[in-house]
């Protein structure tokens, strides 16, 4: 595999470059090739790469939750079956009331990822149709891949613990009574969890 | 193809052969199938071989070890005394649990039948419930496959013939890089922090080093030892001989990560910077402390951050005690002390220089003028050698070299120095002389394996050329005519075992008198406490018992106003107890003053 | 003349018909499916939210149970993905073992398809067969790696242990044995008028869209389009093997057969291959301490050929110890939900699960 032979990738990122604006890309290695672009943009983006740039096989469709920074990141993975290259679509989707357009239009699958997208996420695809429940029954808390669904926490509320396991004893706590060793607040953070 | 595709329909019927054949996946009559070598049953562990660390109950993605007390185990030094316990209900026997055991005791049997009508019972202690699983092992970890890092990160040092030109430090410490990497071997079991005599708090710093938090681990180091560096250069390392990782490979480098840690504070107001401790207001209570070595420094230290005024008493011109004047400079250095003192002068610890107690000023003017005195003198008087001829000029004691070389002077050995003695004051005294330009012989009563030195010291002996005489018994020191040592008469010893099982005692060969030439003959042999500062009436009332001061477990005398730590105390005489002993005295003079 | 009503039929979650658990309803008109709505979430284990708590070496560990018949994919895509995010080598050796690995597997995934596919039509004998000599293939497994289903034996960094002695010699021994049990297969299966006439016309797909409605593997293949994985985006050592990549061109459940009979015969060939040319070295490029172990910021989507298709993985971490996403994309998330609900449309009703069947449905990776 030689590395410097990236010609058609580059092309492809020149491309789209040079078609839409406020859309940034670069070639990550052979056969890859991602751009990020704004979430208005995604349905002329991806009917461009379909019709004009080969990429009709829509391989994935995932989200990535950036609680942190306040957004959801919507990446569309698509494959061009005559260049064989791999394009990684980004695109950046506010966490305070998310809303995408709905692109199962393009590609009849996709109505399945945005499915369980909208059931885990809670990311409305206006226009979209199809039952709503995917995978979970009767849910009512939030949506569940959100990073603020803490799932100990919901295990604690709704199982109960089988008993038998309560003598369970913590090895350094025991050295540490043992000693006499008092260890400072601000450095239990350090000490094994 | 046609619909009537005789052919097509008839083949099938072939499949009607197979109607008298015997199946083929399991035999009859029922045979059991053996199990592969590899195959991943149910859990043993070797109570013996079990130090009950915990990381296998760390690792496991499913929580389904906890670590419980087994009756009849009890925990000691090196040993949390727990050991583990699988729910079976959660195990999916991915076999983490095995990769990561440090010592492998923990394993996986070829049984894999489990059953039994009672639904609860669904907790396996391995070891306990399957004894007999020893001899059933498939699935195991040894030194190479396992996952824990076994092998320590290697620490430049300074080539043997090159460094004995001068009193340069001889390890070179880690750099930030090697560090990160050493300190991620650590199973934060916690192990060490029960043997280390002052408890330090040990897995929190090395995480803290790890994470690229060196300013945290610096603070962690300081909440109970002052003299973080110090330690990081010459502790003894016990700690090290329980790690989890010395089982079966080396020890994480718990030293080592301590001096870089208080080394990345370069000079003593960086130290102030990074710890900046929460000092509290004077609460009107004074405390002197005689003696400013590792002791009397860290119950300044402690005792000044709770608002004590204490003053130090010094007989010396620098602060440090056998730190100072015992080890040499090329273990290590004036500045890294003096760093860590001045940062302790700053905070308010007053230290009076070349003020000795006893002939500048008397016990009971200390003892009239302070609330309370702890009392911090050490062993700096040498244990005379025990031979004739032992008076003669060039035959000193180790201590006595060492003190005038670290005090800045030159002393002339000659070129030939023998050295009578096992322990770290001997080898320091044999490879100082070797800097001062001398061919040096150690001789040790016992074999070298039984010598109480560091093994490290030793080793740096051998690197810079220094000659060691196992078995060889000193006699007689032969002088010239101007009393000036000329040689050294000695005997040979063979090991005897003892009837009682104790170590094999030396016993003198008849007639193996050797005379060997020599310039200087250093003794080195022990040394004992100094007590003539104290007047008559406090040492009847204070219990001195084989030259150590007795005190009860809050570190008190006999006399509840005096306090005692430090080598005059305790039995293992190395700075990590002397520190140790400082700051259980705090707490007690903090007790005993402000209740 | 009156009109026919439809009637609504449930069929599953538990059905011997369905390869898992999920649920079809069906709108039938007397023999005639009228509409299919696929409902999963029977096998919900929330993986990936799993995921997100354990650091990078305990989440291997959960992975393989992520698809029941064929679970060593999914622990080769989490290991690569994991490469590639760091940039880690993988020894030569361990890439040998591990496309050995990935054969073997797809061996036993198809002799569990043989009888499934039998099984929906009737056929009871082929899954006698099937199951049994699945179990030799089970054997090698357990005494490569300790485990019989969930081998956990990928692993980030190479593999975990070396081939015992012998074990060559037992691979080749299995794969004599399946190549005259597959002569057999064809005279119950393939030769035979009857399910020949079963399979052939039913549930067809149109080729020229084919690849636009997502689909990947066998059917892809029994469509006459020639696209595979391990050509068109090699990996491992495939580069360095010979093999063929079958095509048909009936595009129904007749075509996929033999597509799958053809691989079947093409993964023998490269076992062999495999043991002749594995080179010899280490296996295993250590991590470090696995409780301390950070993986760099990146993502990276990696996919395999598995027996019923193209398997992706998308991975993300955050500099971290722990992954901040994985995201898993099995063959059947397509072919399970909008593609079966596309061809069930005018199926007779006894040839739905023959068509699931052959699409290669395996619910717990729709699901997760």
């Amino acid at each position: 595999m030689t590395d410097n032979n990236l010609h058609k990738e580059q092309q492809i990122v020149d491309h789209l470059i040079g078609t839409f604006q406020n859309l940034s890309g670069k070639v990550k290695r052979e056969k890859r090739v991602e751009v990020s672009i704004e979430k208005k943009q995604i349905s002329s983006v991806l009917n461009y790469v379909k019709d004009h740039l080969g990429f009709v096989h829509f391989s994935h469709m995932s989200c990535v939750d950036w609680i942190e920074d306040g957004y959801f990141e919507l990446v569309y993975i698509l494959w061009s079956p005559k260049q064989k290259v791999q394009l990684l679509v980004k695109a950046l989707v506010d966490r305070e009331n998310p809303s995408v357009e709905n692109v199962d239009m393009i590609w009849r699958q996709v109505n399945t990822y945005q499915r369980e997208i909208r059931e885990m996420y809670g990311i409305d695809f206006s226009g979209m149709k199809g039952a709503q429940d995917f995978i979970l029954e009767d849910w009512d808390e939030i949506p569940p891949m959100r990073r603020d669904f803490i799932t100990d926490e919901y295990v604690k509320e709704v199982y109960f613990e089988r008993p038998g396991r309560e003598d369970a004893k913590d090895v350094r706590e025991t050295l540490v009574k043992r000693s006499g060793e008092e260890i400072p607040d601000f450095a239990k953070k350090y000490s094994r969890d | 193809m046609a619909f009537f595709d005789i052919k097509g329909l008839v083949t099938p019927f072939t499949a009607l052969k197979q109607f008298g054949k015997a199946p083929h996946t399991v035999t009859y009559p029922y045979n059991k199938k053996e199990t592969a070598e590899r195959y991943r049953g149910l859990h043993f562990n070797d109570l013996e071989q079990c130090i009950g660390c915990g990381n296998c109950s760390t690792i496991c993605m499913n929580e389904a070890i906890d670590m419980i007390n087994i009756d009849g185990i009890n925990g000691d030094k090196g040993d949390s005394g727990l050991r583990p316990r699988v729910d079976n209900g959660r195990c999916c026997w991915c076999a983490l649990c095995v990769e990561v055991c440090p010592t492998g005791s923990l394993n996986l049997t070829k049984d894999y039948i489990y059953v039994t009508p009672d639904a609860d019972s669904f907790l396996w202690t391995p070891g306990v419930s399957n004894p007999e699983g020893k001899d059933n092992i498939s699935f195991y970890s040894d030194v190479d496959t396992s996952l824990s890092m076994f092998n320590r990160v290697p620490m430049p040092e300074l080539d043997g013939k090159e460094r004995i030109k001068s009193f340069a430090e001889t390890m070179l410490y880690y750099t930030e890089e090697a560090a990160r990497e050493e300190a991620n071997r650590c199973i934060s079991c916690g192990l060490c922090t029960e043997v280390c005599p002052d408890h330090m708090h040990i897995p929190e710093y090395i995480n803290a080093i790890a994470n690229a938090e060196d300013e945290d681990a610096i603070r962690i180091i300081y909440d109970n030892n002052p003299l973080g560096e110090l330690c990081g250069k010459v502790c003894t390392r016990r700690c090290e001989d329980v790690c989890a990782m010395q089982v079966r490979g080396d020890a994480v480098a718990i030293r080592w990560l301590k001096e870089y840690a208080v080394g990345r504070a370069e000079t003593a107001d960086m130290l102030r910077e990074i710890v900046n401790p929460d000092i509290q207001e004077p609460n009107g209570k004074k405390v002197g402390i005689i003696g400013a070595g590792p002791s009397g420094l860290t119950a300044a230290y402690y005792l000044a951050l709770k608002g004590f005024d204490v003053t130090i008493y010094e007989s010396n011109s620098y602060a440090g005690g056998m730190t100072m004047y015992g080890i040499p400079k090329y273990r290590l250095p004036m500045d890294s002390l003096n760093k860590q003192i001045d940062y302790m002068k700053s905070i308010g610890v007053k230290i009076e220089f070349n003020t000795h107690v006893g002939k500048d000023i008397s016990f009971d003017d200390i003892y009239n003028q302070y609330d309370a005195v702890f009392v911090g003198i050490g062993f700096q008087k040498p244990y005379n050698m025990g031979i004739e001829g032992e008076d003669a000029i060039g035959a000193i004691p180790a201590v006595g070299l060492l003190f005038d070389v670290n005090n800045g002077k030159t002393p002339d050995v000659g070129n030939k120095v023998i050295v009578i003695g096992g322990g770290n004051v001997a080898i320091d005294g044999a490879r100082v002389s070797r800097r001062l330009g001398a061919e040096v012989t150690i001789m040790y009563r016992r074999r070298v394996k039984d010598m109480p030195a560091d093994w490290e010291e030793i080793e740096g002996a051998e690197h810079e050329g220094v000659e060691i005489m196992p078995q060889t018994i000193p006699v007689e020191i032969i002088k010239d005519e101007n009393n000036k040592v000329k040689a050294i008469k000695y005997l040979r010893a063979e090991m005897v075992a003892d009837d009682k099982g104790g170590r094999p005692r030396p016993v003198p060969i008849e007639g193996s008198e050797t005379i060997m030439e020599c310039t200087t003959v250093i003794g080195a042999i022990g040394q004992e406490a100094d007590y003539s500062f104290l007047p008559e009436e406090y040492r009847n009332k204070i219990e001195i018992n084989r030259g150590r001061m007795v005190v009860n477990d809050d570190m008190q005398t006999a006399d509840s106003k005096i306090f005692a730590g430090g080598d005059a105390v305790n039995r293992t005489a190395d700075a990590i107890s002397a520190i140790a002993d400082g700051f259980k005295a705090v707490k007690s003079i903090e007790k005993f003053l402000l209740k | 003349m009156m009109r026919e009503k439809a009637t609504t039929l449930y069929l599953g979650p538990q059905h011997p018909g369905i390869t898992g658990n999920m649920m079809i309803k069906l709108k039938v008109e007397g023999d005639t499916v009228v509409k299919a709505e696929t409902h999963v979430g029977y096998l919900h284990r929330g993986f990936e939210k799993l995921m997100e708590r354990r650091n990078w070496l305990q989440s291997f560990t959960i992975v393989c149970r992520i698809c029941v018949p064929e679970p060593d994919p999914n622990e080769l895509n989490y290991s690569r993905a994991v490469e590639e995010i760091e940039g880690r080598e993988v020894p030569e050796r361990a890439q040998w073992i591990r496309t050995l690995m990935m054969e073997l597997s797809r061996l036993a995934s198809y002799l569990l398809w043989f009888g499934g596919q039998n099984g929906s039509a009737g056929l009871y004998t082929m899954p006698q067969w099937t199951v049994g000599d699945r179990d030799y293939i089970l054997d090698l497994f357990e005494e490569l790696t300790g485990g019989r289903v969930y081998h956990m034996y990928i692993w980030p960094g190479g593999v975990r242990r070396d081939l015992p002695e012998g074990f060559a010699s037992r691979v080749l021994q299995t794969m004599d044995y399946l190549e005259k049990r597959l002569l057999q297969y064809d005279q119950l299966m393939f030769d035979n008028t009857v399910f020949q006439k079963r399979a052939q016309g039913i549930g067809w797909i149109d080729p020229a869209k084919a690849i636009e409605w997502g689909v990947v593997g066998p059917p892809l293949r029994g469509a006459g389009i020639k696209s595979d994985v391990r050509i068109d985006d090699p990996y491992l050592v495939y580069d360095k093997l010979d093999f063929e990549v079958p095509t048909q061109s009936g595009s129904d459940v007749w075509s996929r057969s033999l597509v799958r009979r053809a691989e079947f015969q093409q993964s023998i060939n490269m076992v062999r291959q495999i043991i002749d040319k594995m080179p010899e070295g280490p296996v295993y490029n250590k991590i470090p301490n696995p409780m301390k172990w950070n993986i760099p910021a990146g993502d990276a989507y990696v996919k395999s050929e598995s027996a019923r298709g193209e398997f992706g993985y998308y991975v993300v971490s955050d500099g971290g110890n722990k992954p901040r996403r994985v995201h898993v994309k099995g063959p059947a998330y397509v072919h399970g939900v909008t593609l079966l609900e596309n061809i069930l449309q005018g199926a007779n009703i006894s040839d739905v699960s023959f068509i699931m069947n052959s699409l290669g449905t395996c619910p717990p990776e729709i699901e997760r």
